[in-house]
């Protein structure tokens, strides 16, 4: 942390070096981009926040006629009010006009006027913010500005070549690991155009529907309209768009036009949302793109993982069938050898892997032995469990023997069902042991309700308990009892929360005489995955994180083997949809360029993408303007639970239109501009 | 019992201040609604009532006390205790402002400008008192963009968005956008090169400037030359509210003639054939009265049809009962029968639903009828349902209607002539505990309707809350048409559905209700507007009377209301009611005295009124569904293209009326695109040019009528899936 600059306004923070020598600069408290890209520094940084300086040769009065042009020029977000249309022009008109040498000092106070008058009235936070750096250099800067204006000069590299390098983002687009364009989904819905909204989506999110669905929605905690009231319920919104589609039959709606075929080919190893997503991405670009999946479904953990009340497969089945119709080859129960990769690597212009992490973790507790019946892992239950459920695949003699079931699918009347987790995976354990009918079904948790909640969603687990599920928090397996190899019981060690005297977080510590114990047919650990990459030839020397996955960079997914990616929980670790979704897609960006030229490479928008990252957009100190508070936000309805806790039916029922356009108005639409010069 | 109380005392009200008045807002109205009602004043450039709000001209921004800066009117729902100012300085300043940015570059053609007089940007400058522009930018080249019957002229748009916002969420035909590009920002047709749509022109209307108008109608008058002649659009039985905008045709030539049409777009959605086809009247005096008088006394037959004001239709009567000659109008024959069947099981006389309820509902059910094209309104409502509600709308016809797709959740393609087992099939879906014994199995079979498809509609209808189901004019005229409407009655006494019944014609209902009618004609006859020994017509014929746009008189429409229309243009001849004079002896000076003895006041006093419904018993009986028809071989849809009705759109617009072929149809017909045919269809020779549109499914084609004159009245009386051998003209 800490950029040295040579002159700040950005975020509230004032710091002038000017007049002092380089060493002497102050530093900026903030992550700032004064390096642009391994090869390239920045002089300037200036967006909706404020304005930096890292260099004094900087000539301010371009930079801000720049910035100006350039919200022009992005304003994709823009054309839609009347200040910000004309508004955004005549700043950029006057201020070229002042950087040439035919400025007054009337044009001055035109600028202040005008910018008044976006700044208060705008329909979008872009139009309210693009004159706030730019009033920041007029009062700084005054001189350098009157200047111009008295000697009738141009500014000072008026005609010389500067680069500058713009990118629109928003709190949310930013917060959500794939850059969804939040707010341009959400205008289509508050505008009745459907599929507008959907194609917003799809441009860099495919699963529209499944992200509609089960995302865990990282882009709500950046909602700045909880800053007002409560954030947007910005997943549920999106999957209007997606239903739209489907329930209309309309042909899929693509982000753009497929480019023609570009005679490159990439073999995508998994089928989930990263597969999906890397092969999506990368057929759009003319790319043959072959998908090898070892399951005999297509998928992934959204397939055979999601249970099919939180996400219905035929949902899910549109999803795949929009990247299916941009021609990409799917071959099922095609698990993948080390021969098979080195073929690949011969056969193919690169290799995406994204086998996700599905070995199910051990609890790590006496007498844990694969071989005790009841013992179960999180993975391969769901597996049997939804694979029955939504494809009718039932389970063979010997996994019925294995397991001790009687029926040809997942039945556990009359049984009781521990699960040791506390994440999303757990939840969907739980909640299907309670569909398969089990007597009794525990979770045990070491850590409280609060940090459940946190790790999952407030709903997943008050859905949970109010279907019967039984919480024990603080609560881990110190021994599995058995009886010739089938388990009998579970020996439960308790802990407690013990504040740390040295400050920081609470400990946790066992409590002596704390032990009980509780009869259990099952057992299934749901602790945490990792991956499987016993396909990836020895010889490659792939190497790995120290969880065990593929080591990339974070941001072009290029393996230590060249022209090898990964994405998805096979990189990252178990992690979320969305996560896997915006790697994967970073990742055909790349390869997509990798293909055509070997080179690796970033585009400006994905190095722009990373600063601001870096930098962080959403800013939850800062009060909102503008706009009406204590606006509720809308709550789609549920299934009542005696409604659904015997079936899949879809527990939630989404929303009625009412509330879908009254929760889109609450949009604020925080798009936000911000610009390098280099 | 505490929480119970604070819900009934006002949970869904919400208190707070306007400039110091309290006033109530219901749940979910924005302040600038409630201001609205309230009578207090804010200025809006792009504000709609019919559609969301669009938010793009941000003037109606108010100050809110506690707020520092200004809050959008139009978006936000007032919360209880806030404290709103519509006017200060500052509101003032940035208002002007956005009045100067909405003038940067605007055209000064003020002149010449068709909106001139009737501009809401004149308005605005005006009134913001803006007499100096110190804002200015860069032109742009802008140039005028041709779309068929509408212009569009970028240069003049403020881009407001109201025309996007309509041609969206209240027409549905979703065929222009905005595109995005800051300054250069325009609006473009959506996914095409130029525009492709029903052309209702609904976009003019909403257009507060001069960017969107009537090609047509560019420079032919100023807003201010034109009086208002407030009508009822004749064409079909929406009889939709609209304004004949008339003037002298020249200086040498002082005769009154339409300009335009009109309508107010917040209370109506009014279609291209209502808004461009208004040039119908006759200025033809043809015929010799007293000959003409002698025909209508002694003929045994008097042929009409519903495009007729109910005036002339009671003189008709009048006439008849006076002659004993037989009235003879088969499609409000058909009609009439239907209703009385329907009344039978529904308990009621009359249908009971409304193009509101149909906008308003969560669910509807379509059946039998090619509704964009037999009654634009209906479409419109529809579009407003799925729009507002995502109403769940599914749509039975054997014909499959590309143009509702993003409108309607499920299409079901019933075989042609099953209509009958169709409707007992759904009637005794939509009826909870239906005890109606049918072969279940038999029926979905023959009809192609699956037992899924007819499930979905119950799951549905187990959770809606607004339920409409709408009969079109294909199960009129159906063979069965007496059991479908029995089972049709058996719905609407539910009283958990409403039903419409889409009258065939623009005053089917209203003929239904005054005439006694028959079916065949005998010579000696008479045609109103209909072919016969001797033809009275405003369309040619023997005799010469006027069209509607020439006359008073009243329509009932299909919301079962009784609505007027007056003169706009005038006709030099005579009228029906001077030849009934002399038949009947009497003296009555003009039609409309007969609107008193219609519905006991005068024509001038006349409001709105709904027609009363007759309670009965109801009863519940229906016949046995028996063996339904197959219909094999060539099938032909009688239906008229977009913009036509019947002879007198065809001779205010002219439009090309080819065989429009499925490519099964082709292949089947063994066709190409562009081939002459020729067929036959219940008596009349057609002879078209075949095209294939891609957009049809299965193998049908659609046959216009609107061209064949007279005919097209006794054409569209008869069941509209007809057999046909086409003739490829060598």
């Amino acid at each position: 942390m800490g950029t040295k600059v040579y002159f700040s306004t950005w975020r509230g923070e004032f710091i002038d070096n000017r007049g002092k020598k380089p060493e002497e600069w102050a530093e900026s408290g903030y992550d700032l981009p004064a390096t642009y890209s391994t090869s390239q520094d920045s002089k300037a940084f200036i967006g909706w926040d404020g304005v930096s300086l890292f260099s004094e040769e900087v000539d301010v009065v371009r930079l801000a006629t720049e910035y100006a042009a350039q919200y022009q020029e992005y304003s994709e977000a823009c054309g839609r009010c009347a200040p910000g249309r004309w508004g955004g022009r005549i700043l950029y008109d006057l201020l070229d006009k002042i950087a040439r040498g035919e400025g007054e000092f009337s044009d001055v106070e035109h600028l202040k006027e005008v910018s008044e008058t976006m700044m208060e009235t705008s329909k979008c936070e872009i139009g309210k913010t693009v004159p706030i750096p730019i009033l920041n250099l007029m009062e700084h800067f005054e001189e350098e500005f009157g200047n111009l204006i008295r000697e009738k000069r141009k500014s000072k590299h008026y005609d010389s070549e500067v680069s500058y390098i713009a990118k629109v983002t928003a709190p949310c687009t930013d917060a959500c690991p794939t850059g969804v364009d939040i707010p341009a989904y959400i205008e289509g819905v508050r505008d009745l155009r459907f599929d507008d909204s959907l194609q917003a989506t799809r441009g860099s999110m495919p699963l529209a529907h499944t992200c509609g669905r089960v995302c865990p929605h990282p882009c709500e905690d950046a909602c700045r309209r909880s800053n007002l009231d409560e954030p947007i319920s910005i997943m549920e919104l999106k999957r209007i768009g997606s239903d739209f589609e489907t329930d209309h039959g309309l042909a899929f709606l693509h982000p753009t036009e497929q480019k023609p075929k570009i005679g490159k080919k990439v073999v995508v190893i998994g089928s989930g949302p990263a597969g999906l997503t890397g092969a999506y991405y990368m057929a759009l670009e003319g790319i043959d793109v072959t998908v090898y999946e070892a399951l005999p479904v297509l998928g992934g953990e959204v397939a055979v993982g999601v249970p099919e009340y939180r996400m219905p497969i035929g949902k899910y089945e549109k999803d795949i069938e929009a990247v299916k119709d941009l021609g990409v080859t799917f071959h099922v129960n095609s698990p993948v050898d080390d021969e098979m990769m080195r073929e690949f690597e011969k056969e193919y212009d690169a290799i995406l892997i994204a086998s996700g992490t599905r070995i199910s973790k051990k609890i790590r507790c006496e007498n844990e032995r694969p071989e005790i019946q009841g013992y179960w892992g999180a993975i391969d239950f769901l597996d049997k469990v939804n694979l029955y459920e939504k494809y009718g695949i039932k389970l063979t003699e010997e996994e019925k023997r294995e397991h001790d079931i009687k029926e040809d699918f997942v039945d556990l009347t009359g049984k009781t069902l521990a699960c040791v987790g506390g994440g999303f995976t757990s939840m969907d354990v739980v909640r299907c042991a309670i569909r398969a009918n089990a007597e009794k079904v525990i979770m045990l948790y070491r850590r409280d309700e609060k940090t459940i909640i946190r790790n999952t969603t407030y709903e997943e687990y008050h859905e949970a308990v109010e279907e019967g599920v039984e919480f024990k928090f603080y609560s881990a397996i110190g021994e599995m009892v058995d009886e010739d190899d089938i388990l009998k019981s579970l020996k439960i060690n308790t802990f407690e929360l013990q504040p740390n005297p040295d400050g920081g977080r609470p400990k946790l510590v066992q409590v002596e005489d704390g032990d009980y114990e509780i009869e259990a047919d099952y057992v299934i650990p749901a602790v945490s995955q990792s991956a499987d990459l016993g396909f990836i030839p020895k010889e490659w020397e792939i190497e790995l994180t120290s969880w065990k996955t593929i080591l990339t960079n974070g941001r072009d997914y290029q393996t230590s083997r060249k022209g090898v990616f990964a994405a998805g929980d096979a990189e990252y670790g178990p992690m979320t949809i969305v996560n896997a979704v915006g790697q994967a897609r970073r990742a055909a960006s790349v390869i997509s360029r990798f293909v055509q030229s070997g080179e690796i490479s970033l585009t400006d928008e994905e190095i722009m993408e990373d600063h601001l990252k870096k930098l962080g957009v959403y800013n939850k100190k800062e009060p909102i303007r503008g706009w009406l508070g204590n606006q509720k936000r809308e709550v789609s309805e549920k299934l009542g639970v005696d409604e659904r806790k015997t079936n899949n039916r879809e527990v939630n029922l989404g929303f009625t239109q009412e509330e879908a356009i009254s929760e889109a108005e609450r949009c604020m639409r925080c798009y936000y501009i911000s610009m390098v010069a280099t | 019992m505490y929480e119970m109380l604070l819900y009934l005392d006002g949970g869904n009200m919400i208190n707070f201040k306007i400039n110091g008045k309290d006033v109530v807002a219901q749940k979910g109205e924005t302040i600038l609604q409630v201001a609205r009602k309230e009578g207090i004043y804010i200025p809006t450039m792009c504000y709609l009532e019919k559609t969301t709000p669009i938010g793009s001209c941000r003037l109606c921004v108010v100050e809110v006390e506690g707020y520092d800066a200004p809050i959008l009117s139009c978006q936000s729902k007032p919360t209880d205790g806030i404290e709103v100012q519509t006017d200060s300085d500052e509101l003032f300043k940035h208002r002007k402002n956005i009045m100067e940015l909405y003038n940067v570059n605007h055209p000064l053609e003020c002149g010449v400008c068709d909106k001139s007089g009737a501009c809401d940007l004149q308005n605005k400058t005006l009134e913001f008192g803006l007499s100096c522009q110190s804002f200015t930018a860069k032109e742009q080249n802008r140039p005028k963009k041709d779309w068929g019957r509408i212009q569009y002229d970028e240069s003049l748009c403020i881009l407001c968005e109201k025309c996007v916002s309509t041609c969206n969420e209240a027409v549905g035909d979703d065929a222009i956008e905005l595109h995005f590009g800051g300054y250069s920002s325009s609006i473009v047709p959506k996914g095409s090169e130029t525009l492709d749509c029903t052309y209702c022109g609904e976009c003019i209307s909403v257009c507060p400037v001069g960017a969107l108008i009537s090609k047509d109608f560019k420079y032919t008058a100023n807003a201010w030359e034109l009086q208002k002649i407030p009508a009822s659009c004749s064409h079909c039985s929406a009889g939709c509210e609209i304004s004949y905008e008339v003037k002298h045709t020249s200086t040498e030539d002082q005769t009154q003639k339409i300009y335009r049409v009109t309508n107010d777009y917040e209370e109506n959605t009014v279609c291209g054939a209502g808004r461009f086809g208004f040039d119908f009247g006759n200025s033809e005096t043809k015929g010799d009265f007293s000959e003409a008088v002698e025909k209508l006394r002694n003929a045994k037959s008097i042929v009409f049809n519903s495009n007729i004001t109910n005036e002339e239709a009671k003189i008709l009567s009048e006439v008849s009962k006076k002659t004993g000659a037989k009235l003879v109008n088969r499609e409000a024959l058909n009609f009439q029968n239907f209703l009385k069947a329907f009344a039978v099981n529904a308990g009621e006389s009359l249908y009971n639903g409304t193009l509101e309820d149909v906008a308003d509902s969560n669910q509807v059910v379509v059946i039998g009828t090619k509704i964009s094209t037999d009654n634009p309104a209906v479409r419109y409502a529809l579009t407003q349902a799925f729009k507002r509600n995502r109403a769940f709308i599914s749509y039975l016809h054997p014909v499959y209607d590309s143009l509702l797709q993003n409108t309607i959740r499920q299409f079901i393609n019933y075989e042609v002539g099953t209509e009958e087992g169709v409707v007992a099939l759904l009637v005794d879906t939509i009826l909870e505990n239906s005890e109606l014994d049918l072969d279940i199995g038999y029926l979905s079979g023959e009809t192609n309707v699956g037992e899924e498809e007819l499930e979905q509609i119950a799951k549905i209808s187990k959770r809606a809350t607004k339920k409409t189901l709408v009969v079109g004019a294909d199960l009129i005229a159906h063979p069965k048409a007496e059991n479908i409407a029995k089972f049709l009655g058996l719905v609407q006494r539910t009283a958990l559905w409403k039903v419409l019944i889409v009258p065939p014609e623009t005053n089917s209902l209203g003929v239904a209700e005054i005439c006694e009618l028959s079916d065949e004609a005998v010579s000696p006859s008479v045609g109103y507007n209909m072919k016969a020994d001797f033809v009275i017509s405003a369309l040619g014929g023997d005799f010469s009377v006027p069209a509607l746009n020439q006359q008073e008189g009243t329509f009932v429409n299909l919301n079962r209301e009784v609505v007027k229309t007056h003169v706009a243009v005038p006709f030099e001849g005579r009228n029906l009611n001077e030849l009934a004079n002399k038949v009947l002896g009497s003296d009555v000076e003009n039609t409309i005295d007969y609107t008193k003895e219609l519905f006991g006041t005068h024509f001038d006093d006349l409001e709105i009124f709904h027609l009363e419904t007759e309670i009965t018993s109801p009863k519940a009986e229906v016949s046995e569904v028996e063996d339904l028809p197959t219909f094999d071989g060539t099938l032909i849809y009688l239906s008229n293209p977009h913009l036509q009705f019947s002879p007198f759109t065809e001779k205010a617009i002219s439009s090309e009326a080819p065989l429009l072929g499925s490519e099964q149809f082709a292949v089947a017909g063994k066709l190409s695109d562009g081939d002459e045919v020729e067929f036959e269809i219940l008596g009349e020779k057609f002879r078209r040019k075949f095209q294939i549109d891609r957009n049809l499914r299965g193998v049908i084609a659609l046959n216009p009528i609107f061209d064949m004159g007279l005919s097209a009245y006794s054409l569209s009386s008869n069941y509209r899936f007809q057999k046909a051998k086409i003739e490829k003209v060598k």
